[in-house]
């Protein structure tokens, strides 16, 4: 007697919108989303308050580390006729032939170690000791070993981690990073050679506590080449 | 949305079926949907890095003295970076993980030649410390720029008196962002008026976030003559004898 009947409510929660509106914000990410190039060192770069945006393509990022090591990274056009891998190639090669110019141990990489190369992301180790390094990196059961060697963290002491750099002034007899620097503008690829020369093809990445003495010599040695304009990586200034 | 009903024609037949309802639980996709999300959301990088442009002087030293004479004595000044350590310490200091910078900075030109010894740079030292303070709102809730960055408005005064101008017609809509761009460009580039010329010079120990910091003060203060230079003996015993004086 004067017993309610509650009516049984189903409780099930409709979520049809609700996967209609997460599939659509997953569509969004994952077609925005630019992948953090993995890099052989992480840097904070220093803040600043201009506002230019970074460059997309067609650069190439110098990586500077507190020790003072470098580390090159292509970015170039893949719309255009020079994809990375196909200027990675060209790089190699100039770059060779750079070299052997003025050493006596020549250097010189079969077709799979190009092939290697051009697939890489950052580079840095002694021209003398690429063949080596490419080795490791071409092949999937040791390119952990070439990661940590870029790292510089190899089990291998002989390893050097860097493209050798030096204070050197001589225009004519250039050290390992000017070579690289050299050839870059002398690929047939005159869309990266023209951005060098505006001053937009060389971004240089450094972290904010690398004393300026080894920024100078970064800076120095590519005024030894006469790349007087180049770009410095910075973040936003928070605040001002 | 979710269910699909099936209805077999109003049960006329022998075979009377059931009405059926297929629901599909999506809780599981949106679970998922959510992981995923989350995956993205932390890989990507919304920010793009900025950019700074700089122009080194060309090694060949003809440039360089062209560029050098234009530079009268009493519009040059010069700023010398170096981080801040403890006396007889070649440790930077930090704080936060960030080294401390210090700015000196002198107007005119220094001794050279013959004339730079260690007595004739103590007696003539003009170094002045300064430091790198971001603008300071005073009771009008009017931001007043303090440290280094006082000391080069005050020498590049009558450049940003004209901008202001400029800024200000900007504001009441009289001319358009393209007009104030080019009217700009002309107040920099004028030779009527009195603009400093800034060299820039660090020490190796002071940290590369300084030298972008030094060179944003630059942007912020609308210099057009500023550049880069190496650390000459002068300016190193100007510095340490200024050190010497005062960090005792």
């Amino acid at each position: 007697m004067g017993r309610v009947k509650i009516a049984r409510k189903s409780t099930f929660i409709d979520m049809t919108a609700m996967s209609d509106v997460t599939v659509l914000l997953l569509t969004f990410f994952m077609l925005t989303s630019t992948f953090l190039a993995k890099e052989p060192a992480t840097v904070v770069t220093p803040p600043s308050v201009s506002e230019e945006k970074v460059q997309e393509t067609n650069f190439v990022q110098v990586l500077v580390s507190p020790e003072g090591k470098v580390w090159l990274t292509m970015n170039n056009d893949t719309s255009a006729n020079w994809s990375n891998e196909r200027m990675r190639m060209a790089l190699l090669d100039k770059v060779s032939e750079i070299y052997n110019e003025s050493h006596k141990n020549k250097v010189s990489f079969t077709p799979q170690q190009k092939l290697t190369f051009s697939k890489l992301g950052a580079f840095g180790v002694p021209l003398s000791q690429m063949g080596e390094f490419l080795d490791l990196a071409g092949n999937t059961t040791t390119s952990t070993q070439a990661d940590k060697w870029l790292q510089g963290e190899s089990e291998n002491p002989k390893h050097i981690t860097g493209i050798p750099i030096d204070d050197n002034k001589d225009e004519n007899r250039p050290n390992e990073f000017q070579m690289w620097m050299k050839a870059l503008r002398q690929t047939d690829n005159e869309i990266l050679a023209g951005a060098i020369k505006d001053g937009t093809g060389v971004a240089i990445k450094a972290d904010q506590n690398t004393s300026y003495g080894t920024m100078h010599r970064v800076m120095d040695n590519l005024q030894t080449i006469h790349m007087n304009k180049f770009t410095l990586l910075t973040a936003l200034k928070a605040g001002e | 949305m979710a269910e699909v009903q099936q209805n077999d024609g109003g049960g006329k037949g022998k075979n009377h079926q059931k009405k059926m309802t297929i629901r599909v639980d999506f809780t599981p996709m949106v679970d998922m949907n959510m992981l995923l999300i989350t995956f993205f959301m932390l890989c990507t990088t919304m920010i793009k890095s900025q950019t700074l442009n700089i122009a080194l002087p060309s090694n060949e030293k003809v440039d360089n003295v062209e560029n050098m004479s234009q530079a009268s004595a009493d519009d040059a000044i010069t700023i010398i970076l170096d981080a801040k350590r403890k006396t007889g310490s070649m440790v930077p200091d930090t704080v936060n993980g960030k080294v401390v910078n210090e700015v000196y900075y002198f107007d005119g030109k220094p001794l050279n030649g013959e004339a730079v010894t260690n007595e004739s740079v103590a007696a003539n030292n003009n170094l002045q410390k300064a430091e790198f303070l971001a603008d300071e709102v005073n009771g009008q809730g009017i931001p007043q720029a303090r440290g280094i960055r006082k000391i080069i408005q005050e020498r590049n005064k009558e450049v940003l008196k004209k901008l202001e101008e400029y800024k200000k017609q900007f504001r009441d809509g009289k001319i358009d962002q393209a007009k104030y761009d080019e009217l700009a460009k002309q107040v920099r580039k004028d030779e009527n008026l009195k603009k400093p010329v800034i060299i820039i010079k660090s020490t190796p120990e002071a940290s590369y976030g300084a030298l972008v910091e030094i060179l944003d003060e630059m942007q912020i203060n609308s210099i057009s003559k500023y550049q880069i230079d190496n650390m000459e003996k002068v300016d190193s015993l100007m510095l340490i004898d200024y050190q010497n004086r005062h960090h005792k």
